[in-house]
């Protein structure tokens, strides 16, 4: 901070600068979000303007039945997928950097392969799903079940298998961002931690508990709030694949959401409920900051 | 054998599994697309079609409107993606070279942003570009995508700019350069694969979109193709099957080529991303 006479390289105002940015953010971010908070507590539809303060919409969407069931969904939902996400997502990038470090050939060849899946687009991913998950004899799974005598299996049409089969979807799709968390981390490991250890005669369980694990920890915590934000966050590839049914089986909080904006035109319910979503986003993304505080300590 | 041998072979077994995992969808709908109807009923005695055509991608690619919607993907993808970088291009570089109070919050608050849901932030913009007579708009869906990518773009481009030596611009400096004709001059050409990544992963995302054209556009020419064929999947059969597979493999198809092509630049540069992230 201290400025010398001369034209120091990193002086200058940063105002000029920032502008654009911050104008974005101001524009599309925070003045939205206030709005947001606002239409939950008006008689908003998605064409009436609000009349006046009302908390109507509020007790509404607390009332309604179906929330329980939506919340529990949502919950299970992210949680079973940011387990699986990163046993996945760290399994493939120690899996790699072994290969990579062994010299075996193919590596880059697998590594492209997950994240050919990251970057299809979601709406894709539900609609590829529903037609490996199709439940007639000649549907993909179910064919390839019958081969080994097993099947079928209900994968859409059961309420508890179609929450799995939304998991696997979710998975095929998302491993890859853990993947590439886990592979800088592992990667940003000092390697002679490891010859050290195996000149201890350490066998690959104890390195992974001793070494891998507690130096990759800060970046499993900040990743396990990334993934469940972005798992919270999804719903077009759950709107493709079962449209959040059998029932409401599968609608998490971010479809709920959207039926509620845009196909019951309730705009202010809908805000009531994005509020939700902003307040558990927010909450988890305050959690990264206190993490990265309390390794800053350490 | 070694016990390093045995690994080996472990290794391979656990990535041949996940393998088979990652690539049984895309080798189902290219199966898929191969086939004739009446193959599509044989489900995995055909996997390997009998009698392999390629009729199912000249009839979709032979309906003008698809095209239409892979141009309209293509245009709103790219100007959304320049967009993105093109706003995040000077804050970018004021938080690689300028020491200012805030500069971390800046970058935090950047990070922060990208947790909302921008479900959460289409209900006012939607009411906004309404009153704006913008609705139905390609440039309403080009401004979004500008906002919603400019965070990520903030943060990989301040790291490709930190990569290039100070030392440079001071030269510049010194000759009597202004900053923002040092940034124009050496800076940006020197970052440009750092931009190039910036631009295609966000180029890449806005092609994965979906909730934001859907909303913003109502008229079917408009769209792009991710909303093209979540509305095309209403409308098939199991008859059908097999042009569903085409046209996915189709709206599927650019953004995994492009990312292939160039996943070595981009991948390096979201690695160097979540380390100093």
């Amino acid at each position: 901070m201290t400025t010398t006479v001369e034209r120091a390289p990193n002086d200058g105002h940063p105002a000029p600068w920032l502008a654009p940015a911050v104008l974005v953010l101001a524009v599309f971010y925070a003045v939205p979000v206030l709005d947001v908070a606002r239409l939950a507590f008006s008689d908003a539809t998605l064409i009436e303007p609000a009349t006046g303060f009302s908390t109507q919409a509020l007790r509404a969407i607390l009332g309604n039945p179906a929330l329980p069931q939506v919340l529990g969904t949502t919950v299970l939902f992210v949680a079973v997928n940011v387990l699986a996400l990163q046993v996945a997502g760290l399994a493939i990038a120690l899996l790699i950097v072994r290969g990579e470090r062994r010299e075996l050939p193919g590596m880059a060849a697998f590594r492209t392969l997950v994240l050919a899946a990251w970057v299809v687009p979601g709406i894709a991913n539900g609609l590829i799903w529903q037609i490996l998950f199709d439940e007639a004899p000649y549907g993909t799974l179910n064919s390839l079940l019958g081969y080994a005598g097993l099947g079928p299996v209900a994968w859409l049409s059961d309420p508890q298998m179609a929450l799995v089969s939304a998991v696997i979807a979710n998975l095929w799709q998302g491993t890859a961002f853990s993947m590439i968390v886990f592979y800088a981390a592992r990667r940003g490991i000092d390697p002679t931690l490891y010859e050290v250890a195996d000149l201890d005669g350490a066998g690959p369980v104890r390195t992974f508990r001793s070494i891998t694990l507690p130096l990759m920890r800060r970046a499993i915590a900040v990743n396990t709030v990334l993934v469940s934000v972005q798992t919270l966050n999804t719903f077009d590839s759950i709107l493709a694949l079962t449209g959040g049914g059998p029932g409401r089986a599968t609608e998490v909080l971010s479809l709920f959401t959207f039926n509620t904006v845009f196909y019951n035109l309730d705009l202010a319910g809908g805000s009531v409920l994005a509020l939700m979503l902003f307040a558990l986003g927010m909450a988890l993304t305050l959690l990264i900051g206190w993490l990265n505080r309390g390794e800053a300590r350490a | 054998m070694s016990a390093a041998r045995w690994g080996d072979v472990a290794t391979y077994a656990a990535l041949a599994l996940l393998g088979a995992f990652f690539a049984l969808p895309f080798a189902w709908l290219i199966s898929l697309a191969l086939r004739t109807p009446a193959e599509v009923y044989r489900g995995a005695a055909r996997f390997i079609p009998e009698s392999p055509t390629l009729d199912n991608f000249a009839t979709i690619l032979s309906d003008p409107a698809f095209l239409i919607y892979l141009w309209n993907g293509l245009k709103l993808s790219a100007s959304g993606g320049a967009l993105a970088v093109a706003l995040a291009i000077p804050a970018a570089y004021a938080a690689s070279r300028i020491d200012f109070r805030g500069r971390q919050a800046v970058l935090v608050g950047l990070l922060a942003v990208q947790m909302i849901s921008p479900l959460v932030i289409l209900l006012p913009l939607y009411r906004w570009m309404n009153t704006l007579g913008l609705l139905n708009q390609h440039i309403s869906v080009i401004a979004v995508y500008g906002a919603l990518g400019m965070p990520l773009a903030v943060w990989l481009l301040k790291v490709a700019f930190d990569a290039i030596p100070v030392e440079l611009e001071e030269a510049a400096a010194i000759d009597g350069a202004s900053r923002p004709r040092i940034l124009a001059r050496i800076t940006l050409p020197l970052a440009r694969s750092g931009i190039a990544s910036a631009f295609i992963l966000a180029m890449v995302m806005n092609w994965s979109q979906f909730l934001i054209p859907f909303i913003l556009l109502e008229r079917d020419a408009d769209w792009p193709i991710s909303v093209a064929i979540f509305n095309f999947a209403g409308s098939v059969s199991a008859s059908t099957t097999q042009l569903l597979a085409a046209a996915c493999l189709i709206a599927v198809l650019p953004a995994v080529v492009i990312f292939i092509l160039l996943q070595r630049m981009i991948v390096s540069a979201l690695i160097s991303g979540a380390v100093k992230g």
